[in-house]
C-alpha cells in the first residue's frame, strides 16, 4: 500500500460506509477541488487586490501633490471598482475539475498518480479485476486522505500586502495637509478654489451686495453667495464660474441709472436755480451732490413761501421754470415737480407750490438714493471684474496654450481704454470719469495703484459712477502680475518701401549662394593646346591636382 | 478478488528479488542493471548492455542465467562467424537404412537466455539472423520455420570504446533491444566488495531461484496492469518529443536529431512503467514509472543528427530535456 503521510491522515471518519468506491474517490475529489478553489480564490482575490489597491494608493499619493477633482477622482475610483469587481466575479466563475483536483491531490498527497488513474478508470470503466483493485486501492487511500492537513486554510502572504496597501490609502486620506482632500469622506479637491485675497474680494463684494439691499435686489446677493459656495463645494470649475460672475455684472448693469447724465442735469438745474437768491442754498448743495441736504433746503423753502417778496416769489417761478426746461433723461420726475411748483408760484397758489417743491425735495432725496445705490452696484461690479481678471489669470498661468488666448482677448478689451470699449461699457471709464469730475482723485489714485477701492459713499463721484458702464475703469489688480500691453512701434528702416510698416516678401533668392560662372571661364596660364589636352583626356577628380603638381614640378623655370 | 490479485504482486515482488538477491550475490554495485535486465526479460525485450571491457556485463547475464531453470547459450561475436553458427543448419544424416536426410540442427539461438558477447564485432549480416530471430521470435532454415523456446531473452554486450574491426548495430536492428543499460565502471565501495568475493578461495554460488513457468507468470501479471489514458498520453508525448518535427519537438531535439524513437520505445516506456508499478507495489502506472524508465528504453532510439555527432552529444542529456520538458497530465 502506498503510505499517506500521518499529517494527511484523516483523524476522524466520515459516514463512506455505504458508498462505493467510485462514490467515496469522487466524493473526496469534490471536496479536495472545493478547498483548491476556495484557497486559490483567497490567494488570487488577495493578491488581485493587492495589485489594485496599488492603483488608488498611487493616486492618492499623485493627489497630495497635485489635487485631483472630484470628477476624476469618482472616473478613476469608479473605474476600478468596476474592473476589481469584473476580476472577482472573472475568478469566482471559474471553477477547477475534478481531474485537476485529482492530479493535484495525487502530488500533494504522494500518491503517485493513484487517484487521477482511479478517477480515470471512473469515467471510462474497465471490465477488469484490476482495475477494480486499483479504483479499491484509490478509495481506500481517498477515504483516508485529511484535506485541511494536505491544503492547510492559510492566510496568503499577498493578504498582508493587501492589508498594508489598505492602511497606507486610509493613513494617505488623513494626512493633515490643508491641501489633502479624504476621499473616504467622499471628499474632492474643487474644480476651482479660489485664493485668499480672491476670496477677500468676493466678501467685500458680498458686503457692498448686502448694502444694496435698497435696491430691492437681493437675490444678487443670493446669487454671488451661491456662485461662492459651488467654487468652494468643487461643483463647478473657473470657466463656469466666469460664466456666471458675467450673468451677475450683466445683472448688475441692468437698469444702471445713466448717472453722469443725471449727475449734468442736476449740475445744469443747479445752475439755473442759482439764479434765484431763495433758491441759491438748494442749488449749491445740488452741485455738491448733496442731494439730500438740497432737499431739506428745498423743504425749508417751501415752509416760508408765504414769507417771500412778490419779486422773489418771481425771482424763483422764473429759475424753477427754467429748471423745468431740463430734459435730461432720469430727471422727468423732478423737472414735472419743479416745473408744477413754477406755475404754481405763478398762479399764486402757494399751497399747490408748496406740494409740488415738497415732492421735489422727496425726487430729490430718491435720486440721492439712487446714486448711493448705483455707486454701491458699480462697486460691487468693480469687485467681480477683478475677481474674474484672477481667475482668467491663474487659468492663463494654468494653460498657457488655451488660456493665455482667452486671457489676452479679455485684458485687451479692458486695459486697451479709450480704444476700444466693449459692448455694454462706456468709453468713459473710471480714471476718465474722475478727471471729469472734480473731486476724482481718490478713484483715479486706487486705479493707477491697482489697489481694490473702498466703498466710499458719497466721497466724490471719482468713485466711479459711470454712466451705464460696467463700474468704470481699470480694475483694482491687487496680487495679479502687471500685464504689459505695449504696442511696439515700428521703426522705419531705410531701403524699404513702406519703411518697414508692412511686411514684405522677398523672392528672389539669396546672392550668398555657388558661383554659377563656368569654371571654364576663369582666365588660365594654360595653352590653348594643354586646355584641349586636359579637356580631352578623361583624368579623373582625384589625379588631376597629381598630375598638375608633376607638370608644374618638370616646368623649366621661369627666367630671372 | 483484491485479494489474489494482492497476492501476485506480492509474489511478483517476491520473485524478483529473489532473483535480484541471488544476482547480487556475485555482481556487485549494479543495482539499476541488474533491475534493468530483470525487467527486460519479464518485459519479453532484450537488453544491450554496453560497456567497457571487464565490468562484469557477461558475468552478469551467466549468473542470470545460473538463477534460472532456463537454458542458457552464449555466442561470442567474431568477425568470422556466420549466421548459421548462430542459428543452426540443416545437417546431412543417414538414417538406419543408410539412406541420407537433413536434419536441422538448432544453433546457440535455440535457448531461453542467449549471451551476444560483443555483438558489434560480428558482420552485419550475422547480426541480422540474431536480429530476425530477437522479433520474430523464430528461425527460418532452408524452407522451414522453427519456433524459439519462450522465455527467449538475448542479451548483447558491446564496447563502446574499441570501434576499429567493429560493424555498430544499425538503428533498426537497436531499436529491437528493450533498453540498453550502460555499464559504467563500479565505485570503490563496490570495488572493495567485488575484490572480496573473487579473491578468495571460496567463491559465492548461486541457487535457481526461478522456473520457465515462473517466468512467464510474471510477464502475464506485467501485462495485466492498467494503465490510465492520461499516463499513456505522457509516455506518447515523451516518445513523440524526441522527434525533431514539431509539436512536441523541443529545442534541443530539433538541434541535435535525426530521428526519434519508434513505437516500441513508447511502448518500452509503458511495459517497463507497468514492471516499476508492481515493484512499487501499485495498481496503476505513474509518471514517476514512465520517467524512470525512459532513459533506458529510449537512449538507443534517438539517433543524433550529424551535429548532434560533431558536439558529441548524449542522448541521456537529450532525453533528460525531454523529460523536464514534457509536463505531466493535469
Amino acid at each position: 500500500m502506498v503510505s499517506v503521510p500521518d499529517l494527511n491522515v484523516r483523524k476522524e471518519k466520515e459516514p463512506f460506509d455505504s458508498m462505493s468506491d467510485q462514490e467515496i474517490i469522487i466524493a473526496a475529489l469534490r471536496r479536495v477541488e472545493r478547498r483548491i478553489r476556495t484557497n486559490r480564490l483567497l490567494h488570487e482575490l488577495t493578491f488581485g487586490f493587492s495589485l489594485f489597491i496599488a492603483i488608488p494608493v498611487l493616486l492618492k499619493v499623485w493627489d497630495l501633490f497635485k489635487p485631483l477633482r472630484g470628477v476624476t477622482v469618482s472616473l478613476i475610483v469608479g473605474t476600478w471598482v468596476l474592473l476589481f469587481a469584473i476580476y472577482v466575479v472573472w475568478r469566482s466563475i471559474q471553477k477547477g475539475t475534478l481531474d485537476a483536483a485529482a492530479s493535484s491531490v495525487d502530488k500533494n498527497a504522494n500518491l503517485q498518480d493513484e487517484l487521477k488513474t482511479a478517477y480515470w478508470f471512473i469515467n471510462n470503466p474497465r471490465r477488469t479485476d484490476w482495475v477494480g483493485a486499483q479504483i479499491h486501492r484509490a478509495a481506500t487511500n481517498a477515504q483516508r486522505l485529511n484535506v485541511d492537513a494536505l491544503y492547510p486554510r492559510s492566510i496568503p502572504k499577498t493578504s498582508y500586502i493587501a492589508a498594508a496597501m489598505a492602511l497606507l490609502f486610509v493613513i494617505l486620506n488623513f494626512v493633515p495637509l490643508p491641501w489633502n482632500h479624504n476621499w473616504l469622506t467622499l471628499q474632492a479637491a474643487p474644480a476651482f478654489a479660489l485664493s485668499d485675497k480672491e476670496a477677500a474680494i468676493l466678501k467685500q463684494t458680498e458686503e457692498l451686495l448686502r448694502k444694496a439691499e435698497k435696491l430691492k435686489q437681493p437675490a444678487l446677493e443670493q446669487k454671488l453667495e451661491a456662485i461662492a459656495q459651488q467654487l468652494q463645494e468643487g461643483k463647478i470649475d473657473a470657466l463656469q464660474a466666469e460664466q456666471m460672475l458675467d450673468e451677475l455684472q450683466n445683472e448688475l448693469q441692468e437698469g444702471n441709472l445713466d448717472a453722469a447724465s443725471i449727475n449734468e442735469g442736476l449740475e445744469e438745474i443747479a445752475n439755473e436755480l442759482e439764479q434765484s437768491q431763495k433758491l441759491e442754498p438748494t442749488a449749491n448743495a445740488m452741485q455738491d451732490n448733496q442731494l439730500n441736504l438740497a432737499a431739506d433746503e428745498l423743504r425749508k423753502l417751501a415752509e416760508k413761501l408765504g414769507m417771500n417778496t412778490p419779486e422773489e416769489s418771481k425771482q424763483m417761478q422764473k429759475s424753477l421754470q427754467q429748471a423745468a426746461e431740463n430734459t435730461r433723461p432720469g430727471l422727468e420726475e423732478l423737472t414735472k415737480l419743479l416745473k408744477e411748483a413754477a406755475e404754481n408760484l405763478k398762479k399764486e397758489q402757494q399751497q399747490a407750490a408748496q406740494e409740488a417743491l415738497d415732492g421735489a425735495a422727496q425726487e430729490l432725496e430718491g435720486l440721492e438714493q439712487k446714486i448711493e445705490s448705483q455707486q454701491l452696484k458699480n462697486m460691487a461690479s468693480q469687485q467681480l471684474q477683478t475677481l474674474k481678471d484672477s481667475i482668467q489669470q491663474r487659468q492663463a498661468s494654468s494653460k498657457p496654450g488655451q488660456r493665455g488666448q482667452q486671457q489676452q482677448a479679455s485684458s485687451k478689451g479692458q486695459n486697451a481704454q479709450g480704444q476700444k470699449p466693449q459692448p455694454g461699457q462706456p468709453e468713459n471709464t473710471q480714471g476718465q470719469s474722475g478727471e471729469s469730475d472734480t473731486e476724482g482723485e481718490p478713484t483715479d489714485q486706487a486705479g493707477d495703484q491697482g489697489q481694490p477701492g473702498p466703498p466710499m459713499p458719497g466721497a466724490g463721484d471719482g468713485s466711479g459712477l459711470m454712466p451705464s458702464g460696467k463700474g468704470g475703469g481699470e480694475a483694482p489688480r491687487e496680487g495679479a502680475p502687471t500685464q504689459l500691453d505695449v504696442k511696439l512701434q515700428q521703426e522705419k528702416v531705410e531701403g524699404m518701401n513702406d519703411g518697414g510698416e508692412k511686411p514684405e516678401n522677398l523672392e528672389e533668392s539669396s546672392k550668398q549662394e555657388r558661383s554659377r560662372l563656368d569654371y571654364r571661364n576663369v582666365k588660365s596660364d594654360l595653352s590653348p593646346a594643354q586646355k584641349d589636352l586636359l579637356n580631352q583626356d578623361r583624368i579623373p577628380w582625384e589625379y588631376r591636382p597629381l598630375i598638375k603638381n608633376y607638370f608644374q614640378a618638370i616646368r623649366p623655370p621661369a627666367k630671372k | 478478488m483484491s485479494t489474489a490479485i494482492d497476492q501476485q504482486i506480492v509474489t511478483f515482488q517476491e520473485q524478483f528479488n529473489r532473483v535480484k538477491a541471488e544476482v547480487s550475490k556475485v555482481i556487485v554495485g549494479y543495482n539499476d542493471i541488474i533491475d534493468g535486465v530483470i525487467m527486460s526479460l519479464l518485459a519479453s525485450g532484450h537488453v544491450l548492455l554496453e560497456g567497457v571491457p571487464g565490468l562484469g556485463k557477461t558475468k552478469l547475464v551467466s549468473t542470470l542465467s545460473d538463477v534460472m531453470h532456463l537454458k542458457f547459450s552464449r555466442v561470442q561475436f567474431t568477425p568470422d562467424l556466420m549466421p548459421a553458427d548462430i542459428t543452426g543448419t540443416n545437417v546431412v544424416q543417414e538414417d538406419a537404412l543408410g539412406e541420407k536426410f537433413l536434419e536441422f540442427q538448432p544453433g546457440p539461438i535455440f535457448s531461453n537466455i542467449v549471451l551476444a558477447d560483443e555483438v558489434n564485432r560480428a558482420t552485419p549480416k550475422t547480426q541480422s539472423a540474431l536480429l530476425e530471430a530477437m522479433e520474430e521470435r523464430s528461425v527460418t532454415v532452408g524452407k522451414t520455420t522453427h519456433k524459439l523456446d519462450s522465455p527467449f531473452f538475448v542479451l548483447a554486450t558491446q564496447n563502446p570504446l574499441e570501434m576499429e574491426g567493429t560493424y555498430p548495430l544499425p538503428e533498426a536492428q537497436l531499436d529491437r533491444f528493450f533498453m540498453k543499460l550502460k555499464v559504467d565502471y563500479p565505485t570503490v565501495d563496490s570495488l572493495h566488495t567485488i575484490l572480496n568475493r573473487t579473491t578468495k578461495i571460496h567463491e559465492p554460488k548461486v541457487d535457481r531461484v526461478l522456473g520457465q513457468g515462473e517466468v512467464l507468470e510474471m510477464r502475464k501479471t506485467v501485462r495485466a496492469v492498467p494503465i490510465a489514458r492520461p499516463i499513456q498520453d505522457y509516455a506518447i508525448r515523451i516518445t513523440l518529443a524526441t522527434h525533431p518535427k514539431p509539436p512536441y519537438a523541443q529545442a534541443l531535439t530539433m538541434k541535435y536529431v535525426r530521428y526519434g524513437s519508434s513505437p516500441r520505445g513508447a511502448q518500452a516506456l509503458v511495459i517497463g512503467g507497468k514492471i516499476r508499478a508492481l515493484l512499487n507495489n501499485r495498481l496503476h502506472v505513474s509518471c514517476e514509472d514512465i520517467r524512470s524508465v525512459a532513459y533506458a528504453a529510449l537512449r538507443h532510439r534517438v539517433l543524433l543528427n550529424f551535429e548532434g555527432e560533431a558536439e558529441r552529444v548524449d542522448t541521456d542529456a537529450i532525453i533528460k530535456g525531454i523529460l523536464e520538458g514534457t509536463p505531466e497530465p493535469n
